[in-house]
């Protein structure tokens, strides 16, 4: 091998160490970046649960269990509205994150308005709970059930629209529900007094809503919305206007 | 290719980096197909599981499931969902069906056997849209039907390692094709063991979305 070439070998085996040392550089470098995302994830996920443990503490009240029947309802999950003495009783079961039940109302709510008012009439409303795995862990149906409950108790006037008022401002099925603030200001528009507004984050009648679901769940409803008139399940299509108030009418004819 | 090929992992090129004990370990043959092996099991039992549940929730749709813990943790709550029959039967049945396959594989090669090419190219393609799947669903599950299933996670987990070390032996015994300065690449890349950092971010990552998301409901 000539002087040239093995100059020209030894400056290429120059180059490549070069290369390589500048190769392992680089590599130590994205290893230690790399280390570092990892700590830096494990921190992170430490944080969060110790943060969510925290946050579990302070959050509202838990659900004790305890069951307070609201005044104006009754320990079988009903709220009457209405005229007492309206020759129809009209049993309604919901759930206030339930799509169809939604639809049921903006069908019907209008024609049932109608027969409260003119005392054809009285609905027992029967909000339950069973959907509460449907808003990403916020039990929305537990909440919008307690808060009416609530306005049952202290302003049962203001249950209907209250009622209505929820639905007409329904969360997708699987988002998180409205927050507790959006119900509290529902129900302000809808006329429910603020001290009675208050009551909503005591949950008081959280036990209750579980309890009534159960109960609706053993005495055989099969979804929601079932309605019932004079205590036989009505069969007909409660989506459009019109089979549902023929059905109520001719039973008050009956009467 | 009948014999395993001499890929560039073999090749007594001047790699600047000494191989490390950590790769050694994880380039062997045993580590590569018993984790296979032990995460496509994984995956075939929560599939099980999951199908039995599935024609449970067929009989009774309020059927009590074992894992139905609380608003957040609850198989029903996925299972009911339209995403969990996609294709007009409960997505755990394809577990049932592709993951003996993934057995069958990692048995076969602990055994000895070496699969042709292009066999382990078709591997390689069908559990990449396996694992596309598995994590379609997983974010689903999170974001849209708002709810965890412990034996979901599970498949989600199981398939990720899978996929990761289908992965990895087809760029280790240079299966893919891949045009040779991507291969080359990609060598280097799993010779420093970066392919496991990825992975290790990557499981941490999800962890850390899943605490976030559900940390409240899960531990308060």
């Amino acid at each position: 091998m000539s002087k040239q070439g093995r100059a020209r070998t030894q400056e290429m085996r120059k180059a490549q160490q070069e290369a390589a040392a500048r190769q392992a550089r680089n590599r130590r470098i994205v290893t230690v970046v790399g280390a570092v995302v990892i700590v830096g994830l494990l921190v992170a996920i430490v944080w969060a649960v110790v943060a969510a443990t925290r946050g579990g503490d302070d959050k509202a009240p838990p659900a004790s269990g305890k069951v307070v029947v609201p005044a104006n309802g009754n320990a079988s999950g009903a709220v009457p509205v209405g005229e007492p003495n309206a020759p129809v009783t009209v049993e309604i079961y919901y759930d206030y994150m339930c799509p169809a039940c939604g639809a049921f109302e903006a069908a019907n709510g209008g024609e049932l308005d109608r027969l409260l008012e003119d005392g054809t009439a009285r609905i027992e409303l029967r909000p339950i709970s069973f959907l509460d795995e449907q808003s990403s862990g916020t039990e929305y149906s537990t909440r919008a059930a307690n808060a009416f409950a609530t306005v049952a108790d202290g302003a049962p006037d203001s249950a209907w629209d209250f009622h209505a008022a929820l639905y007409a401002h329904q969360p997708k099925e699987g988002s998180k529900g409205l927050s507790d603030d959006e119900i509290a200001s529902i129900a302000k528009d809808a006329g429910v007094p603020a001290d009675v507004v208050d009551r909503f984050g005591d949950r008081t009648f959280v036990g209750w809503v579980g309890s009534v679901t159960q109960k609706a769940f053993d005495s055989g409803i099969q979804g929601t919305p079932t309605v019932k008139i004079d205590g036989e399940v009505f069969t007909g299509d409660v989506y459009s206007v019109g089979p549902l108030t023929q059905a109520i009418e001719s039973a008050a004819g009956d009467q | 290719m009948t014999d395993r090929a001499v890929g560039p992992a073999d090749d007594p090129v001047d790699d600047p980096v000494a191989e490390s004990w950590l790769h050694r370990v994880r380039d062997s043959n045993a580590a590569v197909w018993v984790t296979m092996l032990v995460s496509s099991v994984a995956s075939l039992v929560a599939s099980f599981v999951l199908s039995i549940d599935a024609l449970r929730l067929a009989e009774d749709p309020n059927a009590d499931l074992g894992c139905n813990i609380n608003a957040v943790i609850s198989c029903g709550t996925v299972a009911n969902s339209w995403q969990s029959s996609l294709l007009g039967f409960p997505n755990a049945f394809l577990g049932l069906i592709t993951e003996p396959v993934v057995i069958t594989i990692a048995v076969a090669s602990l055994a000895g056997v070496r699969f042709p090419r292009w066999f382990m190219v078709a591997a390689q393609v069908v559990y990449t849209i396996g694992f596309v799947f598995a994590y379609w669903l997983f974010y689903e599950a999170m974001f849209d039907i708002g709810a965890l299933c412990p034996w979901c996670l599970l498949v989600t987990f199981a398939t990720t390692l899978v996929f990761f070390e289908m992965t990895y032996v087809n760029i280790r015994d240079d299966n893919l094709r891949l045009p040779r300065r991507v291969q080359a690449a990609m060598t280097s890349f799993i010779r420093s063991n970066l392919d496991l950092m990825v992975l290790v971010v990557w499981l941490l990552v999800l962890l850390l979305a899943v605490v976030l998301k559900y940390g409240e409901a899960l531990f308060a």
